[in-house]
């Protein structure tokens, strides 16, 4: 990303999952928490029980996306971050519910122009029933997505080698760039 | 020796319907069932939860218009309450509702249907998908987008940000319009217009091409059933029952929707989890009816709306008379209600009275039972609950439009069955038809009936002794 583009960045950031599936609502939570502290200019938090087909419009509009959500492959409370890139063989059978990287497919086939895109996820440990509320260990994942956030709007701190996606043994359309995991 | 064709979509996560067909000896197609294979019980999860939690428990049935049950759900506390809504605050539930309208069925047609209407029944199931469209008319696809992105707006708008708005409650809604956020919406709608009427116009264009399709995709006759204004106009948010036969004569009329259960009867099969609704007078199965956009178009006698009513009179030019009787025809509807939905959204915009500060009535339950219907986009929606004195929850009975249909899509797969499939040798366009039978009705059944014409499907011959003689897999 060239400096001038990171002056007049916009920067988005979508929190997903579902509120009443226990560790799912970390996403919206996490996002809930940055609305509250306030974000910079040129920085827009949204919230999303799923992602949907209109969302590409809002991606093609920002230089760098964010995406916060809930894994199950991993260790609980491990917090991860990956750049994304593009994949159409991601697409989802569900109309309702999109990955984020078809979502980025998407934007490459219809505008040609991707943002550059971080999935911040936290593995989760119960998805049974509760509304917006997390499993300690969920909870105290809370605050290095919040920390990684933070490193990704402040440009200043701008993670420039987690940005270059390269060609590794990816798999799902993940970039094979270094994962970070805190 | 007789076989059965098992269709079997293996979703991913929630929304699971299966289809099978009964093959005979010749390889004739002797029966076809549709089944909703998935169990979810919010009827009986909700007994014993206060009724004021009801909008937001019902809200989380359905991932993709929860706005609708939000709607109907919040009518059936205003029954309990007793009150009359605001009119300020029932029109902005009516823009909401319209909102939520477009967003619908831009999927539903953009998305879900375009594929299979762009790029051809037979075509490569490989390149028959979203991707697909967007290289043969991107502009299409973009208009798709820019469509949901509008309908989702003005939701957001009125609503807030929230994954589940509280802004509709019992009574009416939380806060008042303010004029920067009905400026801001008016400003959306010339543009989303302007998309609704190219489609519509793209979309004539295609219509002669399907003349096969509109002939088996569920033509045979039924009953319609939706609200209609006292005028006889189209309504999607109050009114009043309208049936017609399948000849266009009215059955019943103005009908208050708190008395449906004089009209509805609820049958239940051993095959499916989803319920059978008919016309009670009639009996079941003989009561079987079709709601949603096509029951609207043939109910109506006028839209109410400029571009919407040219739209309509050449609606009615699909067939020399009569009601609109093929299944395909659905997508002709939708983008006609979409039309309707713009125009009408920016109407009650300029209302006068649209930013008037009173817009909720305030009460406790002054009743036991009360009864919510509105039309989702899908077609009618009935929330009835019933409640006892300290407000709980005693008894709840859902009637969403995906029911409705649900005679009407068994028949309309043994149609297209009966028509498309050859037993002895499948192949993958019959496949393809027999989803996109289904899709024509846009069915919520979460997941499943979303499939964007990808669906992952297995379809196997089994001879009379379960033995598998044919599989074709896709996805």
């Amino acid at each position: 990303m060239d400096q001038a583009r990171i002056e007049g960045r916009k920067i988005l950031i979508i929190g997903y999952g579902s509120p009443i599936r226990g560790d799912d609502a970390i996403g919206p939570l996490v996002a809930d928490r940055l609305q509250a502290e306030g974000m910079p200019e040129g920085v827009e938090v949204i919230s999303r029980h799923i992602l949907t087909a209109e969302l590409v419009a809002d991606l093609v509009e920002h230089d760098r996306v964010v995406f916060l959500d809930a894994a199950v492959d991993g260790a609980p409370g491990e917090v991860r971050c990956r750049s994304l890139a593009p994949d159409a063989s991601a697409m989802s059978t569900m109309a309702h519910f999109l990955d984020p990287r078809e979502l980025l497919a998407w934007c490459e086939t219809l505008y040609d122009k991707v943002p550059e895109t971080f999935l911040i996820s936290a593995c989760g440990s119960s998805f049974d029933y509760s509304n917006y509320v997390l499993t300690p260990t969920a909870e105290a994942a809370i605050e290095p997505m919040l920390d990684w956030v933070r490193r990704l709007i402040d440009p200043s701190g701008c993670v420039s080698w987690l940005s270059k996606p390269t060609d590794g043994d990816a798999t799902h359309g993940e970039t094979g760039s270094p994962t970070l995991i805190l | 020796m007789s076989r059965t064709v098992i269709i079997e979509p293996v979703t991913r996560i929630e929304g699971h319907a299966r289809i099978t067909l009964q093959l005979g000896d010749a390889g004739e197609v002797e029966d076809a069932k549709f089944h909703l294979t998935q169990f979810r019980g919010f009827e009986k999860f909700c007994e014993g939860r206060p009724y004021r939690e009801m909008p937001a428990l019902t809200a989380r049935t359905c991932g993709i218009c929860p706005v609708s049950h939000v709607l109907a759900s919040n009518k059936a506390c205003d029954h309990l309450l007793s009150v009359s809504i605001p009119p300020t605050g029932e029109k902005l539930r009516r823009i909401i509702n319209l909102a939520q309208l477009t967003q619908s069925h831009a999927l539903s047609f953009f998305h879900l249907s375009s594929p299979d209407l762009l790029l051809g029944w037979d075509s490569d199931p490989v390149s028959r998908n979203i991707f697909g469209v967007m290289r043969q008319d991107p502009a299409l696809a973009k208009d798709g987008i820019r469509l949901r992105q509008i309908g989702q707006t003005i939701i957001e708008t009125l609503g807030g940000k929230k994954i589940h708005p509280t802004w509709v409650v019992p009574g009416g809604v939380s806060e008042p319009l303010t004029q920067e956020k009905r400026d801001a919406m008016l400003a959306l709608l010339p543009e989303g217009l302007d998309i609704a009427k190219r489609t519509y116009a793209f979309f004539k264009t295609l219509v002669p091409k399907f003349k096969d399709e509109a002939n088996h995709f569920g033509s045979q006759p039924t009953m319609f059933l939706s609200l209609v204004s006292p005028k006889g106009h189209l309504e999607h948010y109050d009114g009043f029952l309208r049936l017609k036969d399948a000849q266009g004569r009215i059955l019943e009329d103005m009908v208050p929707p708190h008395e449906y259960e004089r009209l509805i009867g609820e049958a239940v099969e051993d095959f499916s989890y989803m319920k059978f609704p008919y016309y009670k007078p009639q009996g079941y199965p003989k009561g079987i009816y079709r709601v949603g956009p096509l029951a609207r178009l043939n109910n109506v006698d006028t839209c109410g709306t400029p571009y919407a009513d040219v739209a309509l009179a050449e609606f009615h030019m699909l067939q020399e008379s009569g009601p609109i009787a093929s299944s395909f025809h659905y997508h002709y509807a939708r983008l006609v209600e979409i039309i309707y939905a713009l125009e009408m959204m920016e109407r009650l915009l300029k209302d006068p009275t649209i930013l008037d500060a009173r817009v909720r009535a305030r009460a406790r339950s002054n009743r036991y039972e009360g009864i919510g219907v509105a039309e989702a986009p899908r077609g009618l929606l009935m929330h009835h609950y019933r409640i006892d004195d300290e407000g709980l929850i005693t008894w709840v009975n859902l009637i969403i439009a995906t029911g409705h249909n649900n005679l009407a899509m068994n028949q309309s797969i043994r149609q297209v069955a009966d028509a498309y499939v050859d037993g002895n040798n499948l192949q993958e366009g019959m496949l393809n038809r027999v989803e996109a039978v289904i899709r024509c009705f846009d069915p919520c059944l979460s997941c499943a009936s979303h499939a964007f014409g990808e669906m992952p499907l297995a379809i196997e011959l089994k001879d009379a002794t379960g033995r598998v003689v044919d599989t074709l897999r896709r996805g």
